[in-house]
């Protein structure tokens, strides 16, 4: 099977109960995406196939043939210079143990590419999968509104 | 700074509610206390998380992320009854699956570890491990293993297990000597009330859910042990480790560098930690041993149910005449006894006070430490309580606390470092709008009801010794602050570097702060009972004023002027009154490889005071009669901490605490079977923990009061405080929406109907 991963190109032959999560946690060291649950309960997992979430914990790696992946360890440029959102998070004080916040990230960053200005009910209603026990939430909303203005000002 | 004769005293801390004697060294200097005027560059300033780029980039490390080579994976088989015994356990097919490498299981582990019994407890107790090549091999092993186990009867409530005829618990008997603490004579107090009100209150069992589970992968090298850890307290995981292996505490490590949220639950060593050590050292290989979900929900830790009967006797004025409580908590198989009782005796003053707290324990797995534990219980049951004495009494709530508000710590009759919990009350009561006139209830939807509430918090944050660190600066001006200490996700590692870097006159990004690695940095305690920047702050500021008063010295070697006309700020030496000024690394560079070290201890707590965190919430909800279901729509709350080290941190810490409150009071609950005590609910899609969706408008701060009493940080502790207030504001408030009490929590919809009849 082929993949892109952040970008780059992959080919490997996975055994075939292997998910996406442990490809890229376990096989490829990729190990920024986290499991908290393993049952598509908590968003820790949360990455893009060509650019929707899933939750990579549920997700079979021989299903996603042909698709693009990306990680939070793809959200960075090309230099490692944090991207907007990122810069945000660490802005408003969006990560405080940090284990959900690569499955925000990407769940964040998949709302805005759908939905540029979104509402503060919206951001609740699309965020409310990706679970944070030590209570980000206030600030990743914020983190998420100012990214949202600060891009339609352009 | 002011020289002391440095030596060993026994001095008193507080520790999650309780109060330990101690002998500890005294430092041989105290750094004169930061007082509100202190000048501090970096110290109350919000500067981002120094580690906030790794966790937004996925780079931060997570103890499942150690990735060792060879590393072999361990999962365990857990009971499906909550007592019995193991009649017979074959393996032989889990052996033989292609990948596995070792099962251990009944009698395979050393007595110590208390791994693997064959006599069986609780439901979820682990019966056996298998340690494989991957998980899904593991996997497949586990249910190739064939156990058999003889049922039975068993306790799983406080009722059960107290009643005369109760299957035996533990064979030290089922029910511990019940803990009685009084002041006053309470019968005369309640005599003497014109007013007196009974309640019961009861509250769940509630799970920490960490999002990262707990786990450890061990590594032998020869007779070395490594152990990365998912812990709150390093020192205590490798001493738990090496007393439970018969090992020498010089023979192992342990590092934790991130971890996803512990919450009290991480406090040790576990049945995974020793787990993932026998494997490794029996295979030769590192192994892997981290909790799967329904493990975590099952089988580490929780906060205990309690039962509170609370009488409160008052004058017509509101003054508190006596306050009693009965309380029943049930704490699993295990757990120490952390109970309600302490917040009765210490948040009022009130003469007259007596409680009794019994302690049981049932066939359920054992409690630990949650975010304060005992008195987030306790608050229910006496905000609840003085809440329904305020409606009875016909005074405002906020009113009624302020007149009972205790000027000395009532429990133990001393002063206070600090208590500014009436300031607290006069800046919520502002900013939330206390006295304004309610809003008019909505004429489209008349079931939809409003309602507000209020509760207060005390909790011991004087934090103490031991704690110690020591800095180093380089060669090239760059500076290495290292303790044994962790940080969890609440922001210790930035906050030790605002005080380092105003310790020592550096610029911030010149520290750098290690944490988290036994080998690397002296002791520090574990992070429990909201202690970490009043313990180890001060040894931080000591270790860096230690090595800038060396600093300083070398640099009138060179400057050719008296140390004390030399300041540090930013990186720089500056001579007063001149303009010769050299960096750190100019100094350092000409010293070649002298390295400038200093040492730093936490000095002990003033005797005869109390050392508190305060504060108080406000809740408004509003309530739907139809489906009962409650949203709370905002919360206010003003804590009193001391010094707020970076206040952009003290308020994700609020938050936090203030949405597991919000869990507490609304959502979370385990339930057990009652026919099996087998745990119903052990995954995020059944125990629930609040989402953004539940979150309401937080408006929560610190009020400004320097604590230079405390500590000579003039800081105290913030993580657990917030956490108390807000389930029984959010009580008070549905209360105060429907016209009843909804006694029990959490308030689900139906206990909310139930309620409305
Ligand atoms: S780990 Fe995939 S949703 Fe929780
Ligand atoms: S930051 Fe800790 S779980 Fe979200």
């Amino acid at each position: 099977m082929r993949l892109t991963i952040n970008g780059r190109p992959w080919e490997g032959d996975p055994a075939g109960e292997t998910t996406l999560l442990g490809l890229l946690r376990d096989d490829l060291e990729l190990t920024g995406t986290k499991l908290s649950c393993d049952r598509g309960e908590c968003g820790a997992c949360t990455v893009q196939l060509d650019g929707r979430t899933v939750h990579a914990c549920l997700t079979l790696a021989h299903g996603c043939d042909g698709q693009a992946v990306r990680t939070v360890e793809g959200l960075a440029g090309p230099e490692g210079a944090l991207n907007d959102l990122q810069a945000a998070f660490i802005a408003h004080d969006a990560a405080q143990c940090g284990f959900c916040t690569p499955g925000q990230l990407m769940a964040a960053d998949a709302l805005l590419a759908a939905n540029p200005r979104p509402s503060d009910e919206e951001i609740r209603a699309w965020m409310a999968g990706n679970l944070c026990r030590c209570g980000t939430y206030p600030n990743i909303l914020t983190a998420i509104r100012a990214v949202a203005e600060a891009r339609s000002r352009g | 700074m002011a020289e002391v004769k440095s030596g060993f005293i026994t001095t008193t801390v507080e520790v999650e509610g309780r109060t330990e004697t101690r002998v500890v060294e005294r430092p041989a200097f105290e750094p004169t206390p930061w007082g509100t005027d202190a000048a501090l560059t970096h110290v109350g300033q919000s500067p981002p998380r120094v580690d906030a780029p790794e966790k937004v980039t996925g780079r931060a490390r997570y103890t499942a992320d150690i990735q060792r080579p060879r590393q072999a994976v361990a999962l365990f088989l857990r009971s499906t009854v909550a007592k019995g015994t193991i009649t017979h356990f074959d393996a032989t097919a889990a052996r033989a699956v292609p990948g596995v490498l070792a099962v251990m299981g009944p009698g395979d582990a050393p007595a110590k570890t208390r791994l693997f019994p064959s006599a069986i407890s609780y439901a979820g107790q682990p019966i056996a491990a298998v340690c494989a090549e991957s998980e899904s091999v593991a996997w497949r092993a586990l249910r190739a293993i064939v156990v058999q186990i003889d049922s039975l009867p068993f306790a799983a409530t406080f009722e059960a297990t107290a009643a005369p005829d109760a299957p035996k618990v533990r064979s030290a008997g089922n029910l511990a000597e019940p803990i009685v603490v009084s002041r006053g004579d309470v019968a005369a107090g309640l005599a003497a009330a014109e007013v007196t009100i009974t309640r019961e209150y009861r509250t769940p069992v509630a799970l920490h859910s960490a999002m990262e589970p707990h786990g450890a992968v061990a590594e032998w090298e020869g007779d070395r042990l490594t152990i990365w850890e998912s812990t709150q307290g390093i020192f205590r995981t490798r001493n738990d480790v090496a007393r439970v292996l018969g090992i020498a505490q010089s023979q192992v490590r342990v590092i934790k560098e991130y971890m996803g949220g512990g919450f009290g639950a991480k406090n040790g060593a576990g049945a995974h930690t020793f787990t993932a050590a026998l494997l490794a050292k029996q295979l030769q290989r590192p192994v892997r041993c981290v909790l799967e979900r329904d493990g975590e929900q099952m089988d580490s830790g929780n906060r205990p149910a309690t039962t509170q009967r609370v009488t409160l006797g008052a004058r017509r004025d509101g003054t508190l005449t006596a306050i009693r409580l009965d309380a029943d908590v049930p704490l699993g198989i295990s757990g120490w006894e952390g109970g309600p009782a302490q917040l009765y005796h210490e948040l009022y003053a009130c003469a007259n006070v007596h409680t009794t707290e019994r302690f049981a324990h049932i066939n359920a797995s054992g409690m630990q430490a949650f975010r304060a534990p005992g008195y987030a219980e306790g608050a229910i049951g006496l905000e609840g309580a003085m809440n329904a004495l305020a409606t009875t009494l016909g005074i405002d709530p906020l009113e009624l606390r302020r007149r009972n508000f205790a000027e000395r710590d009532p429990r133990l009759d001393r002063a206070f470092t600090g208590n500014a919990l009436r300031q607290c009350y006069d800046e919520a009561a502002e900013r939330f709008g206390w006295t304004a006139p309610r809003p008019a209830p909505d004429r489209a939807h008349p079931e939809r009801v409003r309602g507000r509430g209020v509760a207060a918090q005390t909790w011991p944050t004087g934090g103490g010794p031991p704690a110690y660190a020591t800095a180093r600066l380089n060669n090239d001006g760059s500076i290495e602050i290292a303790s044994g200490t962790q940080d969890l996700g609440t922001g210790a590692r930035t906050v030790l570097a605002q005080i380092a870097a105003d310790a020592f006159g550096a610029a911030l990004h010149d520290v750098r702060v290690v944490l988290g690695d036994t080998e690397r940095a002296p002791y520090a305690g574990n992070s429990w009972g909201s202690m970490t920047t009043a313990s180890v702050g001060p040894a931080v500021r000591m270790a860096a004023e230690d090595a800038r008063a060396k600093l300083l010295d070398a640099a009138s070697q060179l400057l050719n002027v008296p140390a004390d006309a030399l300041e540090t700020r930013e990186s720089r030496i500056i001579v007063r009154d001149s303009d010769r000024t050299m960096t750190f690394a100019e100094v350092t560079g000409k010293l070649g490889n002298v390295m400038i070290q200093g040492r730093g201890s936490r000095g002990p707590n003033p005797s005869d005071r109390a050392i508190v965190t305060v504060g108080v919430q406000m809740a408004e909800v509003e309530v739907d009669r139809m489906t009962g279901v409650v949203r709370v729509l905002r919360i206010v709350a003003a804590h009193d901490c001391g010094r707020v080290i970076n206040p952009t941190l003290a308020r994700s810490q609020l938050e936090g605490g203030i949405l597991q409150g919000l869990g507490y009071a609304l959502f979370e609950e385990r339930r057990l079977d009652g026919a099996t005590g087998v745990p119903l609910n052990p995954s995020l899609h059944d125990y629930k923990i609040p989402t953004m969706a539940d979150c309401p408008a937080i408006d929560a701060w610190c009020v400004q009061n320097v604590d230079a009493d405390a500590n000579h940080t003039g800081a105290r502790g913030l993580a657990e405080p917030p956490l108390i207030p807000t389930a029984p504001a959010i009580a008070a408030a549905v209360a105060d929406a429907l016209g009843v009490e909804v006694s029990e929590l959490p308030l689900t919809p139906w206990r909310v109907l139930a309620a409305l009849g």
